[in-house]
Order: structure tokens, then sequence, then C-alpha cells
């Protein structure tokens, strides 16, 4: 799928949830996808910036990953370092391909805070490609979802997990979704100490 | 337990098991480690072929749409290299971060798939999710082990996980949370059993 193309119509300065089984590609200069690549020689020289080391900072790596080579990095660390660049490089729009897998939970929500910052401070356009939708649902704007057929569906977030035939659901809303199965009248919750104190006051009734 | 592997210094025990680790964790010697005990290890490779996988094995994956494929996304792609190794000779099979790229139905099907053909699965993952997929759990930070047991036992040390930056999986979240305020007795750690115990 060509993104240009998709992000188009769409407003700028929001971050964009992508989901389903789908490539992206684009040839637009003011577009950088953020993937795994290899990249030649030191970290330093693949930067090739006197905004290096800052740049390294705002995706939560020090200096030490400036001798580094790529072949020594987990594909984690080697996609931090391309959003590096693309902020050095001050993209428009970041396109990151399934950015989040090897992250932990603390890793995961400071790049949540790096992602709106971009958004709302640098007036980036954020488009973030993956089947983790957990990771989407409290920072995206919208969620577009490419079905099987190739067909794509624009949501507001309650739109999508108000969906019946969607598989991809964080846990909780599966976890509610089966409450209600069993007629137990409960709001959608996205965080679970939200959930934790409705269910507690459920039982105290 | 018996000890069937010995990798980087961890002792690995004849049961599945989840390796939990950091996103800086480099697992190229233990892939090494691996291969020289004779284990297959599946991870990230730039060459597969969906047509070197049988039919039957495409069938019981529901991946039959692949072969009518000519681009591959990046979840078909970890589909292929995970179905198109794991019906090998060697009885343990390793997966290095691969089970994050594909949906919950399908990590069941390896398993269910595995089980049956009585291999041995080792998962390293740093997805704490996964963790509830396999009864055995260790958990490493700084290149060595911080703690190991039986998952369900692990899970309980809450306190020590999100120290090392991991969260607990949501129902073992939740249910500690209902345990801590008397509203269960216990950590449950899957949906449906919790669902039951709180509205029998």
């Amino acid at each position: 799928m060509e993104v240009a193309i998709l992000l188009n119509t769409k407003p700028t300065e929001k971050i964009y949830g992508l989901t389903g089984n789908i490539n992206v590609t684009t040839n637009n200069d003011n577009y950088r996808i953020i993937t795994e690549y290899r990249f030649p020689g030191t970290t330093e020289t693949f930067l090739n910036s006197p905004k290096s080391l800052a740049s390294l900072k705002m995706v939560f790596l020090d200096e030490s990953y400036l001798t580094k080579k790529s072949e020594d990095l987990s594909e984690s660390e080697i996609k931090r370092i391309m959003l590096a660049r693309a902020l050095i490089e001050n993209k428009d729009y970041i396109i990151l391909d399934y950015f989040e897998k090897g992250l932990n939970y603390k890793e995961k929500e400071n790049f949540k805070r790096l992602f709106r910052k971009l958004s709302q401070e640098y007036h980036k356009t954020i488009l973030i490609l993956t089947n983790d939708i957990t990771f989407l649902w409290d920072i995206a704007d919208e969620i577009i979802n490419v079905d099987k057929n190739g067909v794509i569906n624009n949501y507001s977030k309650e739109e999508y997990f108000n969906l019946s035939n969607i598989a991809n659901k964080p846990e909780i809303t599966k976890f509610i979704n089966m409450m209600r199965e069993r007629n137990i009248k409960i709001a959608d919750y996205k965080n679970v100490l939200d959930l934790l104190k409705a269910i507690y006051r459920l039982k105290g009734e | 337990m018996e000890k069937i592997l010995s990798i980087n210094g961890k002792t690995i025990f004849d049961i599945d098991t989840t390796i939990l680790i950091p996103s800086n964790y480099n697992y190229t010697k233990d892939t090494i480690e691996l291969l020289n005990q004779g284990c297959t290890v599946i991870y990230k490779v730039s060459n597969f072929n969906i047509r070197d996988i049988p039919q039957d094995i495409l069938n019981f994956f529901d991946c039959e749409y692949l072969l009518s494929k000519t681009t591959f996304t990046k979840e078909d792609e970890y589909k292929i290299i995970i179905i198109s190794s794991i019906f090998s000779t060697k009885k343990i099979i390793a997966f290095m971060n691969m089970f994050t790229y594909v949906s919950k139905e399908f990590q069941n099907k390896i398993i269910e798939f595995l089980r049956r053909q009585n291999k041995r699965i080792i998962n390293y993952t740093s997805e704490t999710e996964e963790t509830l997929l396999l009864p055995f759990l260790i958990i490493i930070y700084n290149n060595e082990i911080v703690i190991e047991g039986e998952t369900k036992i692990v899970l309980k040390e809450e306190t020590l996980i999100k120290k090392l930056g991991f969260n607990l999986p949501f129902i073992v979240e939740l249910s500690s949370g209902l345990k801590y305020y008397n509203v269960v007795s216990k950590l449950f750690f899957d949906n449906e059993s919790l669902v039951e115990e709180l509205w029998k």
C-alpha cells in the first residue's frame, strides 16, 4: 500500500494506527519508514550529523551507541537509530513498522510519550503499523484497518473496539466482552486500574 | 526436572519454557549454543520458500492462501518462516522473538502442533503476555537469570517483575489487584476462569 496516498486525505500532526496484513511503501521524500535496516559502518557514520547525540537521547539511547555497528545491535535498537535519523532529517511523516516489537513495558510507555510529543509539539504525522492493538489504542487518533480482501476501513477508537468481527482486540476488551455475555453491565475501560475499581464496586453491590 | 540443555550459563529443563528478555538482549550467542547442541532455532531470515511446506501443514495453520500470493507482508513472512521450520526432526525447537509478530490464534496453533509432535519448546520473547503460553518461565536481566520457575509461581513476583521494566500479563495484573482488595483469593491466568470465579 502506498502510504502517502493513504495519508493524503488525513489531517496532519496526528497519530494513526494501521492494522491488517499489509506492506507499506512510499515514494515521497517527506516520509520516512522506520524498519530494521542493517546500516553500514557505525551509528555515528550512519547518522552523520552534529545532532546525532541529541537525537539518540530522544530515542532513549546513550553516547555508547555512537561507536556501535548494526551487527552488534538488536532489531529494536536498530529501529531506534533509524528513528533518530528521521528526526535529524526532520521528516514531516514518520512511519513506524512494528516498532514496539522487542520493547519492554517501560520502554513502550516512554515511546508513546515521545510519539505524542512529536505529533503535538514537533508537528509530525505518525503512522504506526502493527498487529499490537494495545500499543495503539491509547495514543492513536484514528485506526485504519485493512481487511483480508484489501479493503481499507477507517475507525475512531470507540468504533474499532465495538466491532464484533475483529479478533485483534486488547485483552481488557475481550474480558469486558466476556462480562457482558453474562449480562453484566460494564463500561468500556481502557486501563486495568479503572476496570478493577469497577469490578470492586459491582461486587460490593 | 531433568536438565536437557545448558545455554550461555542457563540450565534448560525438560519442560516448555519462556525466556523473557529485555529489549537490548543479544541472543546471537544463545542461538549458536542452541544450534551446537542440536536444536532447531527459528529466527528472522531473508530466504524462505513457501513451496517447501507440505500441504497438510499449510492446511493445519490455515495458510493455504499464501500459495497464491506473490508478495508477502511482514506477518506472512513470519508465518512462513515458522511453519517451514517447525517440522524438523530435532526434539527441541527454539523461537527467537518470533511469536510477537503473529496472532494469538496462530501462536496457539504452533504450540498445539509441536506438542502433538512431542517437541520441547523454548520461546525467547520480550512480551509478557506470551509468558502465559508455556508452563515454565525464566526472566533475564543484565544477561543473568533473575528468577525462574513454574510460570504461575514466577508471575506472583509482581514487584520484582515491574522493577525489571516488565509488566504483568493483563489477567494476572487484574486478578492481583482484585486479590489485594479481597475480591478473589488467588491469581488467575485466563479470562474465563476469572469471570467464572467472579460471577459463578
